[in-house]
């Protein structure tokens, strides 16, 4: 059972991604705000009992249901399944090169300057906005995997989704993520 | 073999530039504003008072849980003879409800019996035959005036 420390210390280490990614689901930050608390009670009422080691995945899941429950409360059902039908995008992943890309992110922010550090905040909003952009599975599945750093196998769990999609899901957001920001200009 | 370490280098390249944005994503997400923050912090302390409250409620139930009571043969009665009568006195008043229905259902059947006993008596002990009330003339006789 975890303790009030525990169950905090846990709700503080998550609660700013948790809000960020419900912010990119609904678009809106009071909006994200009612769900994270939302998110935040139903598990502390109801998952009291279960250790610390299962809070996460837990809480990844109450989160997602509690979003789930805000859009069908907004009664904006059509566009949350036309947000969820990312099988339309095109399947061009080779005509570029990933690792310009990884050298061009690192190259513009892996050195700390103090002389840009409006144009780094600048390339940090710029990213936030094209992860924003990203089909809602794509942007699900990467901020699962990448962001919360579950495994392939908690993720698809998480998404109901099989582990094969997951990968997909993440390789396809992972090559549109690189092409946006090539194409805003973040090159070598 | 040179398409599969390809593609592992690819996987892992891809995998290193995921994780070089997300490290970005969470940088921008710790410098949230601060009302933000805020309204976080409050959340996270409610939530920890409604779970200290819920941790509070679930000691206090078993307590009351306590009064199982196993009787040697292995059966086991929920919550003792107190709570077994309890609910009895909840079940009477609706059997006694019930059996009221039933009884009222079976005087009425009765009284419906002797009322059309009694008519029958009547018909048949009359000077007048049964089948002249099916008979139309004499229906319009009895219509008609008296004399």
């Amino acid at each position: 059972m975890a303790t009030d420390k525990e169950l905090s210390d846990f709700l503080k280490s998550v609660e700013k991604r948790a809000f960020k990614r419900t912010v990119y689901a609904v678009r809106g930050d009071d909006a994200a705000l009612d769900i994270v608390q939302d998110a935040m009670i139903r598990l502390a009422e109801k998952y009291v009992d279960r250790p610390a080691a299962e809070l996460p995945l837990i809480f990844q899941r109450i989160l997602s249901n509690a979003t789930m429950d805000w859009f069908r409360r907004q009664k904006v059902r059509n566009a949350v399944m036309t947000n969820l039908s990312d099988f339309e995008g095109s399947d061009e992943q080779g005509d570029f090169d990933l690792l310009e890309t990884l050298e061009a992110v690192e190259g513009t922010l892996g050195t700390e300057s103090a002389s840009d550090a409006v144009s780094r905040s600048q390339i940090l909003a710029l990213i936030d906005g094209q992860v924003a952009e990203l089909p809602a599975r794509q942007r699900e599945a990467f901020l699962l995997r990448y962001w919360e750093e579950f495994d392939v196998a908690e993720t698809a769990a998480l998404m109901g989704c099989s582990e094969g999609s997951v990968k997909t899901h993440c390789s396809r957001a992972v090559h549109a993520l690189a092409k946006a920001l090539r194409a805003k200009g973040i090159t070598p | 073999m040179t398409s599969l370490i390809d593609a592992k280098e690819k996987e892992l390249l891809q995998t290193r530039l995921a994780a070089r944005l997300a490290g970005l994503l969470g940088e921008q997400a710790a410098a949230l504003p601060h009302d933000i923050t805020e309204r976080l912090r409050v959340s996270r302390e409610q939530a920890v008072t409604r779970a200290r409250m819920a941790r509070r409620h679930a000691e206090t139930a078993p307590a009351s849980a306590s009064s199982v009571v196993a009787l040697p043969g292995g059966l086991a009665v929920f919550g003792g003879p107190s709570a077994w009568w309890q609910r009895m006195a909840n079940v009477l008043p609706l059997l006694v409800l019930v059996a009221g229905l039933l009884l009222i259902e079976q005087w009425t059947a009765r009284e419906q019996v002797l009322a059309a006993a009694d008519i029958d008596t009547v018909l048949l002990s009359d000077d007048l035959p049964p089948d002249a009330y099916a008979d139309p003339g004499f229906a319009e006789f009895l219509k008609s005036p008296p004399p």
